[in-house]
């Protein structure tokens, strides 16, 4: 199966029913993106097809075959850190840091669709779920990248 | 290390220990530089502080980062007391030798009332506990993250292992340059003198190896520039670009994965099983049979080529799962029966002052009320793993863990292989909580990886096993009796609780035999070394001060006081959650001095207030908290503010939330925290602690239960057991109190008082109490 990753067209040793997040992390090794639920409902593994943000547990490979797909280790390289990277490190978002990837790749969606959003628009995009409670960080980062004041 | 276990193990252990003792105890643990492993062109200077090449510093890191922020507190130690940026610090994991032990996690679960603690001025009963206690701690090592310790334990010992190795390249310059070492300064891991000389850390360390530190002394207060000041973490740029490697990001080259299912029924197994519909699915490689190991649930794995593949192939199993021989549990039979022990049984007394029965007899009026809390999950975020690798006698675990020890000794025993033969590495923590102590995950991943002997393998539970297999925190539930006079003043305060023993649950499942065996001979001699001390923690079923705490230790002046908890066994898995006892103990206590106050009719702060005058250090939290909360001014319509006060963990946190009911559903806009913690390394990760740990408690205040019915966990995933989302979280500040006193916790206090602030503001709300965890407000309010 062909499949374009981070502007990369790579080939995956899957069928066409295994969810993207799993080849993604046990078929091509690119572990950024993270099971956290399996059902959809928590958010670790997000990642951007065609710039929509999707929960890969739930989507099967066949259904993102020729579209683009953006995980985290796309989302910006260490010489050039997407803005939202940025204001991730500036605000000191991470706790134990196992959501964060998905938290990353639905808050560059947003951002996208609305550079400048409202918290009501925050609310309604970022549906991902931490355990370690960094919430109020996430919306400051996103408030920072998008050149408001948190 | 054998000889010391011996030693102990031959009873009236910690008295002949004491004897014997001349080095300063935190001198003992700095260890020699070969418990480092030298890489190319690096230098050890003692166990804790190597010099690399480049010049940067290397400590060896005992402590598991599950989010805390620890490897970057601990890492700020050692860059002050070298003098050199935070960023040239790295950081490795420490061996298995007992310098590495927590000391301060076995120092702070004493059962010390913190009123008797504050009061201690000489050398009495609390510091000589505590100087045992330590000693005896230092001597077995047990390496753990937990307890909120880390900071505690590592306060001394990393800032002199730092400090001597200072000393020691200092020493080294001073020699090497025949310059008076007076003369010499370090900025930035460059020592240099008013001569123009000057050389870095990498130059001298050959030489600072053999150069003795002479006399070592930590920097003044006064001269810190890292330590009390926010900076940024290390572990956060690996976090935001998808590098950093959690337990099931490691790959080894040739892997498989492991799925796995446990029966449904704690404490059921697997009866007749029949795998061949799903060994003939592709990718799919076998099934392993898996005993209770580590105290948990038998079931079995399968190893395919995907994670993926494998799960699909274990759901595909046919078989019949056979009950709990003892019969099902029940969560709803559980809590009756709780409430009847409370009723028919003395239990043990944690705490007794004047006399209970004599001033309710009198008194003129009046409180009683039952409380009750259910059971709870961690649900870390990460569910449980292990990638493990058998061959050759040796076995190699990559697993994230908050007790590397007990999980070396659990593969070791599972393996048939000594403890030297089984080499672990502790990845990144997708959160702790406590679950991470438990070692059944580890010892199911060294089961399996045995039948593919060579090949790597990552066993890993899907959010339903991690959700149904988990060691919950117990149910709970109190009775709390209060009596006033006639002018509002309390006179006596009476608390029974039912609830299952934490701690001996604990050790019996984690601990290898021999441990085991010293643990208990120091817990029946305890007694009689530590004066009072009746319920040292232990594998032991005596009395359990992790279930009873946070209802024993009320910093109040109330003249007449009792605490009895009566320890139950009711066949649910049970362990520590974080903040463990004090988690729902809080809600009891905290609620129940707001009905008292109620009954006073005073204040609910100024009510603490008047019972605080003997406890300074608790009055000044909660009135930094009232203060930065505007307690007392108006608040729009349909929001009220709770507050509440709690110690744990040797910090003291006030929080007031502000609370409004949308629809009838619970809403917190606000909680204000006001924190005392001792002395700050990072206040910047003090404030994301309180921040994580608010919305922590909201989730189980507001959502969290765990049901048992027919032997099963009802809640599976998230989408039945909800955690808190970004938008029903509220604005958290914090205020920190300086203090000079050594560091205390700061992972877990911040979780005892949320839930009876919100429980407070519900009633300023509704006028309605509610007494059930989680909180489901009156429905005519």
């Amino acid at each position: 199966m062909q499949l374009t990753i981070n502007g990369r067209t790579v080939e995956a040793d899957a069928e066409p029913a295994m969810p993207l997040l799993w080849a993604l992390r046990d078929v091509l090794g690119m572990t950024g993106t993270k099971y956290g639920c399996g059902v959809a409902a928590c958010g670790a593994c997000t990642v951007r097809v065609d710039g929509q943000p999707v929960r890969s547990c739930v989507t099967p490979v066949s259904a993102v075959a020729g579209r683009r797909i953006v995980t985290i280790e796309g989302l910006g390289t260490p010489a050039a850190p997407h803005r939202l990277q940025a204001a991730w490190i500036a605000e000191q978002v991470p706790q134990c840091g196992y959501c964060q990837s998905g938290m990353l790749m639905a808050a560059a969606a947003l951002l996208e669709r609305k550079p400048k959003p409202t918290d009501a628009d925050i609310d309604e995009a970022i549906t991902n779920l931490c355990r370690c409670g960094t919430y109020q960080r996430v919306r400051a980062a996103i408030k920072r990248a998008a050149g408001a004041k948190a | 290390m054998k000889r010391r276990t011996l030693l102990l193990a031959g009873s009236a252990a910690a008295g002949a220990l004491v004897v014997g003792w001349v080095a300063s105890p935190q001198r003992s643990r700095l260890g020699r530089g070969r418990l480092m492993k030298a890489g190319e062109g690096e230098v050890a200077l003692n166990g804790w502080i190597k010099i690399a090449p480049d010049g940067a510093v290397v400590l060896a890191m005992p402590r598991s980062e599950m989010g805390q922020g620890v490897h970057t507190a601990l890492a700020m130690l050692a860059a002050e007391e070298l003098d050199v940026p935070l960023a040239s610090v790295r950081i490795e994991q420490a061996g298995s030798d007992a310098i590495y032990g927590n000391v301060a996690y076995s120092v702070v679960n004493l059962p010390f009332h913190p009123m008797e603690v504050e009061r201690e001025d000489g050398f009495g009963r609390v510091k000589a506990s505590r100087w045992i206690v330590g000693k005896v701690a230092r001597e077995i090592g047990i390496n753990a993250t937990g307890g909120s310790s880390s900071v505690a334990d590592a306060w001394p010992v990393v800032r002199l292992a730092a400090a001597t190795a200072r000393a020691s390249l200092v020493g080294a310059a001073s020699l090497q340059w025949r310059l008076p070492v007076d003369e010499l300064e370090v900025r930035r891991g460059v020592i240099s003198h008013a001569s123009g000389k000057s050389g870095g850390y990498a130059e001298m360390a050959r030489y600072a190896a053999a150069t003795p530190p002479g006399n070592v002394r930590l920097k003044e207060r006064s001269a810190w520039t890292l330590i009390g000041r926010p900076a940024p973490r290390l572990d956060v740029p690996g976090k935001v670009d998808g590098s950093a490697v959690f337990g099931l990001d490691v790959r080894v080259q040739g892997m498989k994965f492991a799925a796995v299912r446990l029966c449904p029924m704690l404490g059921g197994s697997p009866g007749r099983v029949d795998a061949s519909r799903a060994l003939a699915m592709p990718g799919v490689d076998r099934i392993v049979m898996l005993p209770a190991y580590g105290g948990s649930t038998a079931g079995f794995a399968v190893i395919g080529r995907t994670t993926w593949h494998a799960r699909r192939a274990a759901e595909a199993v046919d078989v019949e799962w056979q009950g709990r021989p003892a019969g099902a549990l029940d969560s709803e039979r559980i809590a009756q029966s709780l409430r009847q022990a409370v009723e028919t049984q003395r239990g043990f007394t944690f705490h007794q002052s004047g006399d209970v029965e004599e001033v309710g007899g009198r008194a003129p009026r009046k409180v009683e009320a039952w409380y009750h809390a259910p059971y709870l999950a961690h649900a870390a975020l990460e569910p449980m793993n292990c990638t493990a690798r058998v061959a050759d006698g040796r076995v190699e675990l990559w697993v994230p863990t908050q007790a590397p020890q007990l999980c070396r000794a659990a593969a070791a025993t599972v393996a048939g292989v000594e403890l030297e033969d089984v080499d672990l590495h502790v990845t990144l923590l997708g959160g702790g909580f406590g679950r991470r102590l438990e070692v059944d995950y580890a010892a199911q991943a060294v089961r399996v990886a045995m039948d593919v002997p060579g090949t790597a393998v990552q066993l890993s539970w899907s959010r339903e096993e991690d959700a149904t297999h988990d060691f919950y925190r117990p149910m709970q539930v109190a009775r709390l009796r209060g009596t006033l006079d006639a002018e509002g003043q309390v006179l006596s305060l009476r608390i029974d609780s039912a609830g299952d023993a934490i701690s001996p649950r604990w050790f019996e499942r984690v601990l290898p035999v021999g441990l085991r065996a010293t643990l208990s001979g120091l817990q029946l001699t305890a007694p009689a070394v530590l004066p009072g001390v009746s319920s040292l923690s232990g594998p032991l079923d005596l009395p359990d001060k992790t279930a009873a705490e946070g209802l024993f230790n009320l910093p109040y002046g109330i003249p007449h006081q009792r605490m009895d908890h009566v320890a139950t066994r009711s066949g649910v898995p049970v362990g520590f959650w974080r903040s463990v006892g004090h988690s729902h103990n809080a809600f009891f206590s905290e609620s129940f001095i707001d009905e008292l106050a109620g009954e006073a009719k005073v204040d609910p702060v100024e009510f603490r207030r008047r019972l605080l005058k003997n406890a300074p250090r608790y009055r000044a939290v909660l009135d930094l908290a009232a203060k930065q909360a505007g307690w007392g001014s108006a608040l729009p319509a349909g929001l009220a503010r709770g507050v509440a006060l709690h110690e744990s963990f040797g910090s003291i946190v006030a929080q007031v939330a502000e609370v409004a009911l949308d629809r009838g559903q619970v809403r917190v806009h606000r909680v204000v925290c006001a924190i005392d913690c001792g002395t700050v390394v990072n206040p910047q990760i003090v404030a994301q602690q309180m921040e994580g740990a608010v919305v922590f408690a909201l989730s189980a205040a507001l959502h969290g239960r765990i049901d048992v019915r027919d032997g099963a966990v009802q809640q599976r995933n998230f989408p039945d057991q909800p955690l808190l989302s970004l938008r029903q979280t509220p604005r958290v500040e914090t205020s920190i109190v300086p203090s000079e006193r050594p560091p205390g916790g700061v992972g877990e206090p911040g979780v005892p008082p949320l839930a009876p602030a919100v429980a407070n503001a519900l009633y300023e709300l509704t006028h309605q109490r509610v007494r059930h965890l989680p909180l489901i407000p009156a429905t005519d309010a």
